[in-house]
Formats: structure tokens, sequence, C-alpha cells
């Protein structure tokens, strides 16, 4: 998201979920589509089908991988070199938009120096792909009319997370592929909220519609709407900031709603020390997580059949939903545990629906001025931005212009991953999600068919290694990192490369991220989850 | 037989909504046609065919079997008078096949009692809902030929009712309901029915796609590409009226108490055939997908098909709804014309 922002000015989705249907060419890389966005995942497949070009960029063979036109298997943690790669190639081919260039950028020439020494030996030698497909995607990518970059976790769980997005950023601007229909740069958003979550401020250093807190005019906006003085103008903490701060004891008090990073985040042996050595804890969430078991309040909150608000998805479309039955118990709307705690702690935040706290939101967020309850409840949702009522919502980002004015190229080096194998952890494990679990399974493992479908932990490994190892398919194996071990049954298959693990982090029996890095971006602060060193061992 | 006038409609299933609790179609504000408990807000006469069958109806999406309290059991039956208001033709066969299975064999006691709950008010179709309606094909519609208390004709500003039990004759025996006593009253009604079969297209590869499977079989490749590009969703299960299998499974609530419950389950799921031992006959997407097919048109039961061709009542929702278009008329078309 930060990534974006440098580059166009806006960090979201450019494109929309129905303009996959007429493109020409889809460039993917670090999203395993059918399995996490399988609804989008399913128009690409139509779309090939119906003769658009797939390239795939993916180390393991993911089920989209029977449909690429080109499926290309870096080594872990090199994309930003691959890229460079391409566009070095585009360059020097000539085959670059150079009115686009001209017209709408800024910063082409240092893009070119930088992305001339990633010659296509420099480029194979670090990923691992051979010089004549780097040439065969670059110049698909480049001749390509409408062509859509779509991508995930797979490329920003990484220490290089923020140079990985502004480096496709720098890929479409090259290729004039921003501010059409069917092109852009397309980030699968992974909740069905998480956009609308970081919208409505849900990060350290913005309010609602990313207004900056270090911005005194938004700050006097939110100060005279709330009657308040003094907002804090420097920002706060992220998740990994806050973890730090926790187990260093320079935060005393933490209040986690809607996630369990008992299980989710990285190093989670450094996560209990730093949670148990909080004061007081409070965690809100539909069910009794692990992180909640450990806390001193908690707060029982509705699930979303029971709560009526709007949701923001990966195409920036604001969708209302309607409460279907009343909460259970003593559970609330988050909405209306939070104005309780503002009403207690002083604050009146005398709502009396989320129809109120909408009117609220359209008077302070310029763009989602437009998208008011009574037309939300009059179709199928709005997409922001969308300033005021007669506003139809934005389909695409960066039409005639970016959002920030001049699009600008942000060329980074090529940074190695934070770990990388060595002699004694030799392989590289990733992680990721399957399609019949969501997160750390705090719901879906409730749910009998999909337990069924998708019972327990596996951690793929190639059929050489398995063999050099003598590990066969459903053999116990324990995985060890510098950080701890786990033991789970292991799926000898050639999906994953040599010297690749691939597991998930949904079974909270074998917490892969008891393994799991916490370096992270410095920009973003996302940790590495998706890649570090461990050794495998098979248990006698 | 007897006439209403469609004005009177909303007003006399209002009435009936005070004795049964009734699904009718409602138009949302947003343009969504579901089928929900009448409310004379949104209860509508001009919608298509609704997303979902009338299915959960008769096999609830979850439902619990019997509850233990402390250890002692106790049967859950669920009894509810329901009225279905202007469900299709097809899906009135999809529930007359759906309650041949459940009694053939065996009473599955849950399915009758909801069967003997409820009354059934056909909306018979005067031409298809959309593109992908092929009951002509399958001799599941467009009007029904039994099975339902009351159905209703499209005359213009009337509806024309037909009585099809001694419940349904006891509805319509009375006003707004008028007698249709014009000399021609059959021949009008059997025009109307012409027309209204006449305006649904047969779509002659289901019958060539059945002779295929019935004799050589098909080729492999047709299942090996449709299973590629399965993602698994279970969609054309869910959609499809005449599918019926579920999971039972145990919810324990407490110490020594709990609920068995049985929930909608799909033969797309791996898991749906793995044996204890990990083993799976059906190992493969292609495999599960001929599965589900084959049942439809190759491994139906005459018993169940009452009078229809075969397993699938050709409501077309598989094929409206699959993300990756694997419908029944998309399957039969690949099977017929030997495309993979
Ligand atoms: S398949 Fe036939 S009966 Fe069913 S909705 Fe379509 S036209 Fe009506
Ligand atoms: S198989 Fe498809 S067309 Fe046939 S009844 Fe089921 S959902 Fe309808
Ligand atoms: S609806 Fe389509 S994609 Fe979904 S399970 Fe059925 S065949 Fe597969």
């Amino acid at each position: 998201m930060a990534g974006l922002a440098a580059a166009f000015g806006s960090g979201a989705m450019t494109n929309s979920i129905n303009e996959f249907d007429d493109a020409d060419l889809f460039f993917i890389i670090g999203s395993n589509t059918t399995a996490q966005h399988p609804l989008i995942g399913s128009r690409i497949i139509n779309a090939v089908e119906r003769g658009s070009k797939l390239i795939l960029f993916d180390p393991r063979e993911i089920p989209l991988a029977q449909f690429a036109t080109l499926h290309l298997r870096q080594n872990f943690g090199t994309d930003v070199a691959l890229l460079n790669g391409i566009m070095n190639i585009i360059i020097q081919e000539d085959l670059h938009d150079r009115l686009y260039v001209e017209g709408r950028t800024e910063g082409f020439e240092e893009l070119k120096k930088l992305v001339g020494r990633y010659t296509p030996k420099v480029v194979e030698q670090i990923t691992g792909i051979r010089s004549s497909e780097l040439y065969r995607a670059a110049v698909m990518y480049a001749q390509a009319d409408k062509a859509m970059i779509i991508y995930a976790m797979g490329i920003t769980q990484h220490v290089t997370g923020t140079d990985n997005v502004k480096t496709l950023a720098n890929l479409a601007m090259l290729t004039g592929h921003v501010g059409r229909p069917s092109t852009g740069v397309n980030p699968l958003r992974g909740q069905n909220n998480v956009q609308g979550a970081c919208d409505m401020g849900g990060l350290p250093g913005v309010f609602t519609g990313y207004q900056r807190v270090g911005d005194p005019a938004a700050v006097k906006k939110f100060e005279d709407a709330w009657s308040v003085s003094g907002l804090n103008t420097k920002g706060g903490l992220t998740i990994t900031g806050m973890m730090e701060a926790a187990h260093k004891g320079t935060l005393k008090a933490m209040y986690i709603m809607g996630e369990n990073p008992l299980v989710s985040d990285p190093d989670i042996t450094h996560v209990e020390q730093a949670l148990s050595n909080l004061d007081f804890l409070v965690v809100q969430d539909i069910f009794l997580s692990d992180t909640a078991a450990l806390a001193d309040v908690v707060l029982p909150a509705a699930s979303f059949a029971e709560k009526e608000g709007t949701y923001s998805n990966t195409e920036r479309r604001v969708q209302l939903a309607r409460a279907a039955v009343p909460p259970p118990g003593q559970a609330r709307s988050d909405w209306e545990i939070i104005a309780g705690l503002c009403s207690r702690l002083g604050l009146a935040a005398d709502y009396r629906g989320p129809a109120d706290i909408m009117k609220e939101i359209n008077a302070l967020t310029p763009s989602y001025g437009g998208i008011t309850y009574s037309r939300l409840s009059a179709g199928h949702g709005l997409q922001w931005p969308c300033p005021n009522v007669d506003h139809p919502g934005t389909v695409f980002l960066h039409r005639e212009q970016f959002t920030k004015g001049k699009g600008s190229f942000l060329p980074c080096e090529f940074k190695p991953a934070a770990e990388t194998p060595d002699d004694e952890y030799d392989f590289t494990l990733t992680t990721g999600r399957i399609y019949f679990q969501y997160h750390t399974g705090t719901m879906t493992r409730r749910i009998d068919l999909l337990e069924r479908e998708a019972p327990e932990p596996l951690v793929e490994i190639n059929p050489e290694d398995a063999k050099k190892l003598g590990i066969r398919s459903n053999d116990l194996v324990e995985l060890e990192s510098r950080r701890g071990s786990i033991q789970l049954k292991a799926e000898v298959t050639p999906r994953v490369p040599k010297r690749v693990l691939f597991t998930t982090f949904h079974f909270r029996e074998a917490p892969v991220n008891r393994l799991t890095n916490s370096a992270f971006d410095p920009v973003a602060e996302i940790p590495e989850l998706k890649g570090c060193s461990v050794k495998i061992r098979r248990c006698s | 037989m007897k006439l209403i006038a469609k004005k009177d409609v909303a007003a006399v299933v209002g009435t009936w909504s005070k004795t049964y609790s009734v699904l009718s179609p409602c138009m949302h504000a947003s343009g969504d046609c579901v089928f929900d408990s009448f409310d004379a807000e949104t209860f509508t006469l001009e919608y298509r065919k609704p997303p979902m069958p009338p299915k959960s109806s008769f096999l609830p999406q979850n439902e619990t079997m019997f509850s233990v309290e402390n250890g002692t059991f106790t049967p859950v039956i669920h009894h509810e008078k329901t009225l279905l208001f202007g469900i299709r033709a097809c899906d009135l066969m999809g529930i007359l096949q759906a309650r041949s299975f459940y009694s053939r064999d065996m009473d599955d006691v849950y399915h009758r009692s909801h069967a003997e709950d409820t009354l059934i008010v056909v909306h018979a179709c005067s031409w298809p809902q959309n593109e992908t309606c092929f009951c002509t094909t399958v001799h599941s519609g467009p009007y029904a030929h039994e099975g339902f208390d009351i159905q209703l004709f499209d005359m213009g500003t009337d509806f024309l009712a037909e009585a099809g039990s001694d419940a349904g004759r006891a509805m319509i025996a009375t006003e707004p309901f008028r007698d249709f006593d014009v000399e021609d009253a059959a021949e009008r009604l059997s025009r109307v029915k012409h027309m209204a079969h006449n305006s649904i297209p047969i779509v002659s590869e289901v019958a060539e796609a059945m002779d295929i499977l019935k004799g050589t079989g098909t080729n492999e490749g047709v299942w090996e590409h449709l299973g590629r590009k399965c993602i698994t969703c279970g969609g054309c299960v869910y959609v499809c009226p005449t599918c019926t299998c579920f999971n039972v499974v145990d919810r324990v609530t407490a110490d020594a108490s709990g609920e068995r419950m049985r929930t909608w389950d799909t033969c797309l799921y791996a898991g749906f055939t793995r044996e204890a031992s990990g083993h799976n006959p059906r190992s493969s997407q292609a495999s599960r997908l001929r599965r589900r097919h084959e049942h439809k048109l190759l491994h139906y039961s005459q018993t169940d098909n009452r009078g229809a061709l075969c397993g699938c009542v050709g409501c077309g929702r598989c094929s409206d709804y699959c993300p990756v278009h694997i419908g029944t008329l998309e399957v039969v078309k690949a099977i017929a014309e030997h495309i993979y």
C-alpha cells in the first residue's frame, strides 16, 4: 500500500473485478488466485479459455500454472531483480510507451540507469530464470494492449515488500498499463474489509481516507468534528512496532480487535513474551481465540451476520450488509463496544447506529463523500473515490492523470531476503494459505465440512529432497528454524521446487509462526512471513 | 377451473400467510429477487427464476436431527405449516424426485415431515425464464402435471388456477377466485400450455450425451479438461434442486450434551469419498465432476425420475452459477460434440 501510494498517490487496487473479463494479459506474481480469491481466479480461467494470456511468476506449481502461457519459477525473494530485468529488456528493445512516460510520469532517467545494470545474465544468476524466458515475458507484457498486474501477499510479505510494489508500479507505468480499463496494478486484498479498515484510518499515521495525522488542516478538521483539541500529530506504532515495544516493556496495555497474533504473527515465541509482558490486555473477538484466552478482558463481538454496517472490498467497493440474526449472549456490534468505551472514557459517542456513523464518514472523508446509506441500500455498492452524492463512483483510478499528478518511477535495487539458507538451515520455508481454511482457523476450523476437507497441517517437500532425506508422504517431520521447531506431516510433491518447503499458518497445533522471522519491511513494517531458513528431518 | 385477477393475488397470499409460513418472491430495493417470508411491501409477481431452488424447505442447509441432554436422546422433528408460493414446474419436479429418493429405500422422517407440512403453489412458465432453461428437454416443465396443490397459468390480467389436491381445491373455492365458466376453457388452457412449451427450445445434446454415456462412455479428456478448471466451490450442487446429499456431524455443547445435525454436502469435495485409510476412490477433481454428472445423466433411478427424463430437471442453475461454466448444458455439449 505504501509503495503504490508513493508511486501513484493512491494505495489500492487501480482497477475493478469486472475488468478481468476483458484483459488481454494477466501478469500474476505472488498470488495463488484460485485458492485465495477463487472468484477472481475463475474470471482469469474464463478469460484464458477465451484466449487471454497469462504470465505467472511463482516458485510453486499453483493451480493457475495449468493455465499459464508462461510459468516462471523464480528463486525465493528475488522479485525486484526479476522485474528490473524485465524493464531493462523492455527499454533495450524500445518497447516502452514513450508518450506515456513523457506525458504522465517523472523519474524515467533514474529508472533507466538503475535497471540497465540488471542484464539478463545478472538476473538469471539471481532469479534462476533463463534469459530467453525473461525475454518472452517482457515482450508479451509490453506488447499486450490491456495487461493487468495482479499480486497479493507473495509480494508484500517480504523485507523488500515496499520495493517489490514500487517496482511493479514502475513496470506498469513504463508500458503505459495504468489508467485504462483492464490494466493497472492490482493488489488483491485478503479479508472482506481489510481495504475498509485501511480506508477508515486503521493504520498508524492516517485518519480516514488516508488524511495524514501530520497534516494540520486534517487535524483541525477532526478536532472540530469531535470537539476535542490536541490530537496526536505523530502517528502511532505498527503491529510489529507494538510487539517490539511490549517486549521491551515500554508499551503497557493493548486492545486487539479481530486478530489472533499468537498464531498469525511471526516468531510467536517473541509474541508470547511481548503479550505476557503487558499490564493489561483486552481482546475483542467473536470466538475465544488463543490470543483472547490470554486477555484480562474479553469483549464478545457480533459476527458479520449479527450486525449492520459496510464492508469495503478489494476493488474499493463499499457494500452495505444488514443483520440477519441478533447477536448471541452479551455479544455486541464492534461500533457499540467502541462507542460504549468512548462514553465511559468521557467522550460522547452518541451514535444512534451505523447510519449515523456513515454520515460522519461522509462529512470527514472526501473519497467517501457520496457513499451514503440511502445510495448503498438501493444498489450493489459504490466504489471510492466517490466525492459527492451525484458521483457514480470510480471503476478505475488514474484515468487522465495520477492521483498525485505525475506518476513517479521509484527505482529499487535488489536486496536479498533477511534469511537465506546456509549449511545448517538449508531449506527455505515459505508460507501461505489453502482453499479450505482461513487465517488462524478461529472460524473455519469450527466448520465441520471445511475441517473434513483440510483437517491437518502438511508441509510440501520436493520428491528429490524427500528421497535424499528418506521422507515419504504422511511421515511426521520436524522443521526447525533459529527461533523454534514444529512437527507436522509431509506431503511429497513436485508442486514445490527443490530446497523449498511450503506450509500454511492455519493450524495452531503446528504453528508455523514458531519458525518465521520477524524481520520486516522498513517502510510498511510488514514482516517477512513468506520465507525463512529451516532444516527438516523425519521424526523417528 | 378458477380465475383470479393478478391484482388480487398479493392480498390472497397475505391471507394465507396468517395460517402458513409463506415463502414467496420478494423484490428488494437493490433489484435482487429472492424467495423469502411473505412481505406485502416486497411481494412481486414480476420475478425470474430465483437463484436458489426451494430445496431448503425440505432439506434445510443445517438441520438438527436429535439432541442429547445429559445422555438422554430427544428426536427433533421440526413442524411448521409452510406454503411455497410461485415456484416453477422444474423446481416442483426437483421436490418430487427428492421426495421419492428420501422415501424409496427408507423413510427419511425429517424430509417426510417437511413434505407433509408444505403446500405448493406452482406458477407455470409462459416462456423461458432465461437462456439456460431446458425443462422441455427433460420433461419437467414448463407446467406441472402432478404434485402441486394449486397451479397458476398466466392469462394476461388474470391467472387461471388449477387445483391439484383437496387442500388446493378448498383454497381456491372462495372469493376472490371466481369460476372460469367459458365453453372453451379447456382449449384456452391447452393453447397457453402449447405456446409455453414451444417457447422453450429442446437441447438435443442432453439425450445425445445420455446415449454416449450409456454406450461407449465419454472420452476421459472431457472430465480432465473440466476438472482442471473447477474451483471446487460446490455451488453447482448447492443450487441444484435434485442434489440430495448431506453430511452428518455432532455438535457437542457441554458434557454429555449436544446435537446431531445434517448439513448440505457435495460430491465435488475430496472428503466426500475419502476413506478412513486416506485412500480416495475419487481422487481427482475430474473423477468427482464425472461422478456428479453421471449421477444426473446415467446413474439416476427410474423410480425417482417421476416422469422426467433423468436426474436433472433442467432448471439450468448450475449453468447460471458455475463460475467457470461447468453446468449440465456445457457438460452435455462437451460430451455430445466430442470437444475434448
Ligand atoms: S426450466 Fe422450465 S419450468 Fe424451470 S424456470 Fe425454466 S422455463 Fe420455468
Ligand atoms: S443438474 Fe443443473 S440444470 Fe440439472 S437440476 Fe441440477 S442445477 Fe438444475
Ligand atoms: S460450480 Fe463449477 S467450479 Fe463450483 S464446484 Fe461446481 S463445477 Fe466446480
